[in-house]
């Protein structure tokens, strides 16, 4: 299957050609901009978001893009700005992080609309690890009528190491309710020091497992989840909470986090596999 | 320049030495001026080296700076801060340096909006200009370099624009540096003295990246390989030029002590042996390390060895030969050479050390006749029997010599008149005590002495002392004597000295002086009738008008050799009388004639000379001394030759001395002459006077016509003419009297003389 798939994609490079970026003013000087690859318009577009701190050319989330545009999907792939005009490196760690999940949210929603304004009006959103907690964090919010269905490859929550989450949540929102503006350093995702605004650490502490359990099961479109069955970096008994939500979930045999390597073509299989199911499916 | 004869083996060596110091000293000044060349060009290599590296750091710094430039242009973050500089500082002094971007806290960087003004104010140490400059592009990198306090700070400022088609310019970033820091702490640096680098940059000034090359300043760093090789040439030329120092003065003193000195000591020795010096013991003579020269030195020492046996035996031959060079064969005593040596040095000698001085002179009385008698051998033996005699008697220290013949002489050194005569006194007590009765000699033999003294402050007439001596040794043969006479003293008065110089000063002149010889004639007479035969030449010598007798001037004559002389004299004076005319012809001459001029080549001719007179004059030799005759067959060939020219031929004198019959019977004899003291005896009837009557008479009937001389009584006359003697000669019947009254009494009396 690998290998017809390999040979799939070697046969219809010429049209992975056919993409463009596109580009938004997000806030006042902070430009981002996102690919744009053309599929076919009878299948829905894909919005495709990348991890934590990552660009849109993360190697699983680029592979992936390709694979769902050869498949015939246009793939939408933006790069969050997380307040960097422009932005076209991953970033790091120890930088100064200004944003939050609400730019995040907000950028997603604005790229939604992008695709509906080439005339998408089925928008299927499928994210990678941090990436789909933003797009589940999207869904929670208002989320765009055209966007149809949800597809999450390696969902996380976010993690905050040790530290104890409702009394850092406390601590970051005094600090925002004092108005103090001093950069708090803090675990976040695989990040061990996370230098960050206290209004940008508080948006992201606050999607603990259980919210994002909870925005799962208040999702207002299918959710679909693509887990790695070696993925170290969940919490233990992640997998099992996500198992009795009940939704469609495949977990990849032998796939880390990031689904890299071989496995970045199970996501991709069952990337189409779960487009297949949302396509065949009736709408809610 | 004149180049000297010859040079020593040390100069030689020592130029050769210096020679090769100068050769050597050459060779490293040579050395060391190409290693300067060499060096030179190292340097300018290192130089070029530094100067290109110098500028490889700038660029390397430069470009450096320009890629963190661009780095820090493209970053988001640097976007984010043009954006949302909220939290600028903690993206200025802290995000850049972990993020890797500025890799050295010494590396500062700032952000400038699009206005160019500083996004916040740098911290004080590291403040950065509020505003970039005016004339900066807005869209191009600039660099410059600013002097700030003595610290010179390189500004780098570029561009960020906000999106990849730098459209949108967000602002400026501009980096600072500490410029001779980040240039020198490149670890690339190895040619450059990083301490010597400098920028030549005025306070205040600012300089444009692109004209910071030429403002540079620096020097090279002294490559250490270079250095070492230097030091290494310089310490190997150094030590070079020592070992050759050291070298050379080993060589000097080795050539010295293995060449120089052995060739000087060879020298020396060859000088020594030039000189007739000799090493006292050569085989102890130090070897020599040099096989050749020891060779030489031991053929040398080998050499030396031989010429000093040579030289030893020459030394001994010499004095040998001086030894008998000054020695007489026969008695042992210093001949008439060393006499005449010994005397010159004695008398040099007596003009620093004043003494008196005797000086002897000896002769032996009737040496003739001895030896005629007993024959040369006898007559040796008591040569040397008397000169042994003297020597005993003489002091240690004096010495005997032998003058000639008979006559011996000696000369005495501090010694006084009486103390010579002692000695003189010895001689002849000694003298007298040997037995010269064993060489079978009967008659006595004695020696006469001639004693001359001069005394210390008369040395200035020590000249005359041999004179003096001969003088006082005639006076010591005068019979009755006491054969020793002491010259001025006691065996002559002064008056006689006196004579006797008169007499020796007159005989020398007549000789010298033709017609001082004076001849007188005494008429011979023949028996019987008393007529006048014939005349005797008889000699006188006329000095200052007085007429010198035969028995003053004879004795001199005899004693100094001086008759043959002395004869010539007589015939030179007999040929001009006879040639006078003075003498009527027929008047016969006899001439005395000494036995030992009749040998004498000069008389004989003379003789024969005179033999013209023969026909008008007839001439007879009265042959005296007979007994001095020593070559008989020679003096009978020249008679014989006489008489064929008309000679008559006599003996004079006979029956006196030692005269034996033997010459009598050799010698061609037609007359003999009987000496007066024999005559007188004919006066008195006794058995002499029988003996002597007996022997004229056998003589007579011999055939010899016999001549009575001395007749001066009428009794010898009577007794004379009984014997029947032919001729008669005495003042009895005359005197001798001068040519002129001769030839006056002749012509008065009108005699003639038979012919």
């Amino acid at each position: 299957m690998r290998i017809y798939l390999l040979c799939l994609l070697i046969s219809f490079f010429p049209a992975a050609a056919h993409a463009e970026i596109a580009q938004q003013e997000m806030r006042p000087g902070i430009s981002a901009s996102a690919e744009y690859l053309v599929g076919e318009r009878s299948k829905p577009a894909v919005l495709l978001l990348h991890g934590f701190l990552q660009t849109r050319e993360f190697s699983t989330v680029a592979t992936l893009a390709r694979g769902l545009q050869d498949e015939g999907y246009s793939v939408l792939s933006p790069t969050l700005s997380l307040n960097i005009p422009n932005r076209t490196q991953s970033l790091a760690c120890e930088a100064v992080h200004k944003h939050n999940m609400e730019d995040d949210v907000a950028e997603i929603g604005r790229w939604v609309t992008w695709l509906k304004s080439r005339g998408h009006r089925s928008i299927v959103l499928v994210g990678h690890s941090f990436g789909s907690l933003q797009l589940l964090a999207y869904l929670s919010a208002k989320p765009d009528s055209a966007v149809k269905a949800y597809i999450g490859a390696s969902l996380i929550e976010a993690q905050i190491g040790t530290a104890n989450r409702p009394a850092l949540i406390a601590q970051l929102e005094n600090r925002v309710h004092g108005k103090q503006r001093a950069l708090v350093t803090q675990t976040l995702s695989f990040c061990k020091k996370y230098p960050s605004t206290p209004e940008g650490l508080l948006s992201y502490a606050r999607w603990d497992q259980a919210r994002v359990l909870a925005a799962l099961r208040q999702s207002p479109v299918g959710v679909n989840l693509i887990m790695g069955e070696e993925d170290n970096m969940l919490e233990r008994g992640w997998l099992k909470a996500l198992q009795h939500m009940q939704a469609p979930m495949v977990i990849v045999k032998g796939a880390s986090h990031f689904m890299d390597g071989a496995h970045e073509f199970d996501l991709l299989e069952h990337t189409l596999e779960s487009l297949e199911r949302i396509q065949q499916a009736p709408s809610r | 320049m004149k180049w000297p004869d010859s040079v020593s083996i040390k100069q030689i060596a020592l130029a050769f030495i210096t020679g090769l110091m100068v050769l050597v000293s050459l060779i490293g000044g040579f050395a060391a001026y190409q290693t300067r060349a060499v060096t030179h060009s190292l340097e300018q290599q290192n130089l070029d080296a530094a100067k290109s590296e110098l500028s490889a750091a700038v660029q390397r710094l430069l470009s450096r700076t320009e890629e963190q430039a661009v780095k820090l242009a493209y970053w988001d973050e640097t976007r984010q801060q043009l954006v949302m500089p909220e939290y600028y500082t903690y993206w200025r002094d802290q995000r850049v340096y972990e993020s890797g971007m500025l890799n050295n806290r010494y590396v500062r960087t700032a952000l400038y909006d699009h206005s160019g003004l500083l996004l916040e104010p740098s911290p004080e140490k590291s403040s950065m200009p509020a505003r970039l400059p005016a004339s900066m592009l807005p869209h191009q990198n600039s660099g410059w370099l600013i002097d700030e306090a003595g610290a010179v700070a390189l500004y780098y400022a570029f561009p960020v624009y906000s999106d990849e088609q730098r459209q949108a310019l967000l602002g400026h970033g501009l980096i600072r540096l500490d410029f001779m820091p980040a240039l020198l702490q490149q670890d690339t640096l190895h040619f450059i003295d990083t301490s010597s680098v400098s920028l030549a940059l005025k306070p205040g000034e600012t300089l444009a990246v692109s004209d910071l090359f030429p403002r540079l300043r620096f020097s090279a760093r002294p490559d250490p390989e270079q250095l070492r090789f230097q030091t290494i040439l310089s310490r190997t030329l150094l030590a070079l030029f020592v070992l050759l120092v050291v070298t050379a003065l080993l060589v000097f003193l080795a050539y010295n002590r293995l060449l120089v000195r052995p060739l000087e000591r060879l020298s020396e020795l060859i000088d020594a042996m030039q000189h007739g010096r000799f090493s006292p013991n050569p085989s102890r003579s130090q070897t020599m390390r040099i096989s050749e020269l020891d060779n030489i030195r031991r053929s040398l020492y080998d050499y030396q060895l031989q010429l000093r046996e040579l030289h030893g035996s020459m030394e001994h031959q010499n004095r040998e030969f001086h030894t008998q060079a000054r020695q007489d064969a026969l008695t042992g005593c210093h001949n008439r050479r060393a006499y005449e040596e010994d005397w010159e040095n004695f008398r040099q000698e007596l003009k620093t050390a004043p003494q008196g001085v005797a000086f002897l002179l000896f002769d032996c009385d009737r040496f003739k006749t001895i030896n005629d008698t007993y024959g040369h051998a006898k007559g040796d033996r008591v040569l040397s029997i008397i000169a042994d005699a003297l020597v005993m008697a003489l002091r240690a220290n004096d010495r005997l010599y032998r003058l000639g013949g008979d006559e011996f002489a000696t000369f005495l050194s501090r010694t006084t008149p009486a103390q010579a005569k002692q000695i003189a006194q010895r001689c002849q007590s000694l003298l007298d005590a040997s037995a010269f009765s064993d060489l079978g000699i009967v008659e006595p033999v004695g020696i006469s002495i001639g004693i001359a003294f001069c005394a210390p402050d008369q040395l200035e007439q020590i000249d005359e002392l041999p004179k003096q001596a001969d003088i006082a040794m005639y006076t010591a043969k005068q019979p009755g004597r006491n054969r020793i006479a002491l010259y001025g003293e006691d065996t002559e008065r002064a008056s006689q000295t006196l004579v006797a110089s008169r007499e020796t000063s007159a005989l020398f002149q007549a000789l010298a002086t033709p017609g001082m010889v004076e001849m007188h004639y005494q008429s011979i007479h023949s028996l019987p009738g008393r007529k006048v035969d014939y005349y005797e030449a008889l000699a006188r010598i006329r000095y200052h008008g007085d007429l010198i007798m035969p028995d003053a001037f004879l004795p001199v004559v005899s004693s100094r050799r001086l008759e043959t002389e002395f004869d010539l004299a007589v015939l030179h004076q007999v040929d001009a009388d006879l040639s006078s005319g003075q003498l009527p012809a027929g008047c016969g001459i006899s001439i005395n004639l000494s036995a030992l001029s009749i040998s004498h080549p000069e008389i004989v001719s003379h003789l024969l000379e005179l033999s013209r007179h023969n026909a008008s004059h007839p001439l007879m030799l009265e042959i005296t001394e007979t007994s001095l005759i020593t070559q008989m067959a020679e003096v009978r060939t020249y008679l014989d030759l006489l008489r064929t020219v008309n000679y008559r031929i006599a003996m004079d004198d006979f029956g006196t001395g030692y005269s034996p019959l033997r010459y009598l019977v050799d010698l061609p004899v037609d007359v003999v002459k009987f000496d007066i003291s024999l005559v007188n005896k004919l006066g008195h009837d006794n058995r002499a006077g029988k003996v002597v009557a007996d022997f004229a008479r056998m003589m007579s009937d011999a055939g010899y016509s016999l001549v009575a001389e001395g007749v001066e009584t009428d009794v010898v006359l009577r007794k004379v003419e009984s014997l029947g003697i032919a001729h008669v000669q005495g003042y009895l019947l005359s005197l001798p009297v001068p040519l002129a009254e001769l030839a006056a009494s002749l012509a008065s009396q009108g005699t003639a003389c038979n012919v």
